[in-house]
């Protein structure tokens, strides 16, 4: 494996790192820049709880190097959360969406990847969406409702 | 858990807690290697709580979180008696000390556990700061209150913060008995409260096991003998060894390790081991034989769980008879945050961060592990040396009542003589996991007449099975007998989610459905007919009014079951949708839960949501199934989980009542995978024998 020096933009700052060529994204925001928001579940890019947004677009991150992401705008849980006042943050946080909370980083990453391609997702869409993120305690229920919340907040605001 | 004991009130302050350790060896801990030993000024009335200067409360709770709402709940119960403003409590997880009791989390408890004394730690502490107040306020106690964090003298409306009385407050004496509150004073139980451990769930915060980092850290995994007790007989160490990134590879008694910079440097070493295996004690079994092999192998003869009325073999032949066998496969757990275990070594010492749901049996394991590596130490002294911490646990559901990892880490850490983190791929935990069991029902009964039950008889034949869900039928049955044949397991069997009564309550709720219809009888109607727990009777008829039962036709097909279990009562109903004359679809899910008074609402609501999600995983999806003496699966393609777009609607019922609280973890699950059947059975006029379910075409 060859080491190389990498240059991330992770939630608006850039950090330099040195790499294996094929290492996953996932990895490097983990052991190397200590973003542990990013969670390790499957690793092999069926269970979406390292689900990371790359230039706006969702991305797992097991299953794209980190070389791969250089020069691209990277976002994580720990960025998104720096918007507190999203509708997503906020009826995730009225619902009281998580339990153990382990898979929510993938689960509000996607959502904002959804609700920011469109404001007003159908039912199917939100299901082919949200089936990419595995939940084992079960809080779909929830996770539909949020999402059906702050789409309507979202088109209020579109509107007014 | 030990009775709440006054006397204990500055146990804090003085015992040998585990930070204490420090103390006892005369060495302090360096750098992040050392937890937060808090030592700012406050009041520190008992084990379980703390008011700081500022009036910041800190709970100190004793059971596992890990999604089900230990941290809330229990925080709810001290809260609610410290009349402390909600807005300013925190939690964490308390640290391993005998003034907890046994600290494990299992068999829905926590609630059940600490309802009395939590309530009394919270009430203690309560009229100590009381008594503070009203000295500070020169009043008489009488006519003062404590309210939001603040004491209040109500004639003359003079007030002053719990911040201020803190210093006050620890000399107070404790009082030695305490007044509890009448349900109709509760002002935060029972009411849906924001979660504690809510805002850094969001915002990726929250720190689990596999997420602590300390100075100098050095990553490991392991791989274990596919065929489970296997050894290693060699393996490619110096190729491993070559790699980039690898600092080690050794073998253990449970397998070869691979220590890296890396977790990605160790996963792929991992992958790249070639390793012999010898020997293996399930070599030659499988899922189909399984059962067989070990009752052949067996001296031991069925047990008797529960008799009623004459020996089955006198009764006579006029009555109509049926049997069924239904067998239930191994399910896996699939916890979302894979084992893991991280050790700090320092000095000799070792701080364990274990996601476990028993820090106790955590601490008995490291002693373990260590004890057979350093014989020349005593029990006692080796524990003087290890400290345990609990981190969030992503995810439990009774895989962590299992200490394997934590074994494996304190090895590998001691071996090492450095900071290390344990954690295994997922594929390690799907083939090693300490599973649900295999296990065999053989049931028959035989109706009279008019239709009505007269005989029931189950014998249950599993691997480490056990009797809980089975021991009590809850139908007025005049001639029971349940029998057990529990064999000796050679794969890993361990507590999952509801336990055997997930199992049991299937084999019970889905032949009493065949046992209903061979006699003529519409299965609902016979259960509130014969059920004998009037808990029981009153959630099915609340299900049954919600769901309107009796409006059912050839588009719209219900099944129920009920059960029992965890000091709760649940009765599920399932829909299903005909869609065309092939093809059903799932409909609406119900559940009613009776569980005494309700403490967190919302909490009950997840959970029972959570229950319904994860047993019918377990009834749709492909189980764990045992070839040549191995685990076929690998991961979450072959061992699915129910997904977002699978899951149908549900809705869950709260029977709120007075009486002492009762477990909500679990009890939503048994239910459910019989209900389900039950409305295939309606549909398509045949038992469902084996999981997982088909919803079309025989299963």
């Amino acid at each position: 494996m060859d080491l190389m020096a990498v240059t991330l933009h992770v939630n608006g700052s850039a950090n330099r790192v040195e790499a294996d060529s094929d290492i996953p994204l996932l990895w490097v925001l983990r052991d190397q820049l200590g973003l542990t928001g990013t969670k390790y579940s499957c690793g092999i890019g069926i269970c979406g709880s390292c689900m990371v947004l790359l230039d706006g677009m969702p991305v797992k991150a097991c299953r794209i190097t980190a070389a791969a992401c250089a020069g691209k705008k990277i976002t994580t849980i720990e960025g998104l959360a720096e918007q507190a006042d999203h509708p997503l943050l906020k009826t995730w946080l009225e619902l009281q969406v998580p339990q153990c909370g382990y898979c929510q980083s993938g689960q509000i990453i996607m959502a904002y990847a959804l609700l920011s391609e469109k404001h007003d997702p159908s039912a199917d869409e939100i299901d082919q969406a949200m089936s990419q993120i595995l939940c084992r305690c079960g809080t779909y229920p929830r996770i539909r409702q949020a999402i059906q919340q702050a789409s309507e907040m979202i088109r209020a605001k579109d509107l007014s | 858990m030990k009775p709440f004991d006054p006397e204990r009130r500055d146990f804090l302050k003085k015992s040998a807690l585990s930070a204490g350790s420090a103390l006892v060896l005369g060495i302090a801990w360096s750098g992040e290697i050392a937890a937060a030993t808090d030592t700012t000024p406050g009041f520190k009335p008992n084990a379980w709580l703390k008011i700081d200067t500022d009036g910041l409360v800190t709970l100190y709770i004793a059971e596992s979180e890990m999604g089900q709402g230990p941290f809330t709940s229990l925080s709810m119960l001290i809260a609610e008696e410290l009349e402390v403003d909600w807005q300013k409590v925190q939690v964490e997880h308390a640290p391993l000390d005998p003034a907890y009791g046994f600290q494990g989390t299992g068999g829905s408890r926590s609630v059940r556990r600490n309802w009395k004394t939590l309530r009394e730690a919270g009430a203690v502490a309560r009229q100590m700061i009381l008594a503070a107040g009203a000295e500070y306020l020169k009043a008489p106690i009488e006519s003062c209150q404590a309210q939001l964090s603040r004491i209040t003298h109500r004639p003359s409306s003079k007030s002053v913060s719990y911040a201020e009385l803190v210093g006050r407050a620890a000399e107070m004496p404790a009082p030695k008995g305490v007044a509890l509150k009448q349900p109709e004073d509760f002002r935060l139980i029972g009411t849906p409260v924001t979660r504690l451990d809510l805002a850094d769930k969001l915002n990726g915060k929250a720190r689990y096991g596999i997420d602590t980092k300390l100075p100098n850290m050095v990553y490991a995994t392991i791989a274990q003998s596919p065929v489970f007790g296997g050894r290693v007989k060699s393996f490619n160490d110096s190729e491993i060894k070559q790699r980039s990134g690898i600092i080690d590879c050794f073998e253990l008694e449970e397998g070869v390790v691979v220590v890296a910079q890396g977790t990605w440097h160790a996963f792929q070493a991992r992958k790249a081991l070639k390793i012999d295996w010898q020997g293996g004690k399930t070599a030659q079994l499988n899922s189909d034989n399984i059962i067989q092999r070990l009752s052949d192998e067996t001296s031991q003869k069925a047990s008797l769980i529960l008799q009623r009325g004459e020996p089955i073999a006198q009764l006579g032949s006029a009555l109509k008879s049926i049997n069924s066998e239904y067998r239930l496969p191994f399910q896996a757990h699939m916890t979302p945050e894979p084992m893991n275990c991280t050790v700090g070594v320092e000095n000799g010492r070792y701080r364990v961060w274990a996601p476990t749901q028993s820090p106790t049996s955590a601490m008995a394991t490291a002693v373990k592990a260590l004890k057979a590596l350093m014989p020349e130490f005593s029990e006692a002294e080796l524990e003087a040396r290890i400290e345990i911490v609990t981190p969030l646990l992503g995810g439990g559901f009774g895989r962590r009542i299992k200490q394997d990892y934590v074994t494996q880490a304190v090895k590998i850490a001691h071996r090492l003589q450095r900071s290390v983190q344990l954690i295994w791929p997922r594929e390690e935990d799907v083939q090693h996991d300490h599973y649900h069991p295999l296990t065999q029902h053989r049931l028959s009964g035989s109706l009279d007449q008019a239709g009505n039950p007269q005989v029931w008889h189950h014998l249950i034949t599993g691997l480490q099975s056990s009797k809980y869900g089975a021991d009590t039928l809850p139908y007025d049955i005049p001639h029971v007998r349940v029998e057990m044949l529990r064999l000796d397991s050679p794969v890993p069997i361990g507590p999952w989610r509801s336990v055997s009564n997930h199992y049991n309550a299937y084999a019970i709720e889905h032949f009493f459905d065949e046992l209903a219809r061979a006699g003529g009888q519409n299965p609902l109607e016979l259960r509130l007919k014969l059920l004998t727990e009037s808990r029981l009777n009153a959630v099915l008829q609340r299900a049954a009014e919600a769901t309107a039962w009796h409006q059912q036709d050839q588009q719209r097909i219900l099944g129920c079951a009920v059960h029992s279990s965890f000091g709760s009562h649940v009765a599920e109903i399932v829909e299903l949708i005909r869609l065309d004359e092939h093809k059903l679809k799932l409909g609406k899910i119900t559940c009613v839960v009776d569980c005494g008074i309700a403490i967190n609402p919302d909490t009950i609501r997840a959970q029972l949501e959570g229950s319904v999600i994860y047993a019918l995983g377990a009834a749709l999806k492909p189980p764990i199934r045992l070839n040549n003496g191995r685990v076929e699966q690998h991961n979450f393609h072959d061992t699915p989980i129910l997904s977002f777009k699978e899951t149908p609607p549900i809705e869950v019922i709260i029977s709120n009542s007075r009486l002492d609280p009762g477990g909500v973890g679990e009890p939503g699950v048994p239910p459910l995978a019989p209900a389900l059947a039950n409305a295939l059975l309606s549909a398509h006029g045949t038992p469902v024998t084996r999981l997982p379910m088909k919803l079309n075409g025989a299963s």
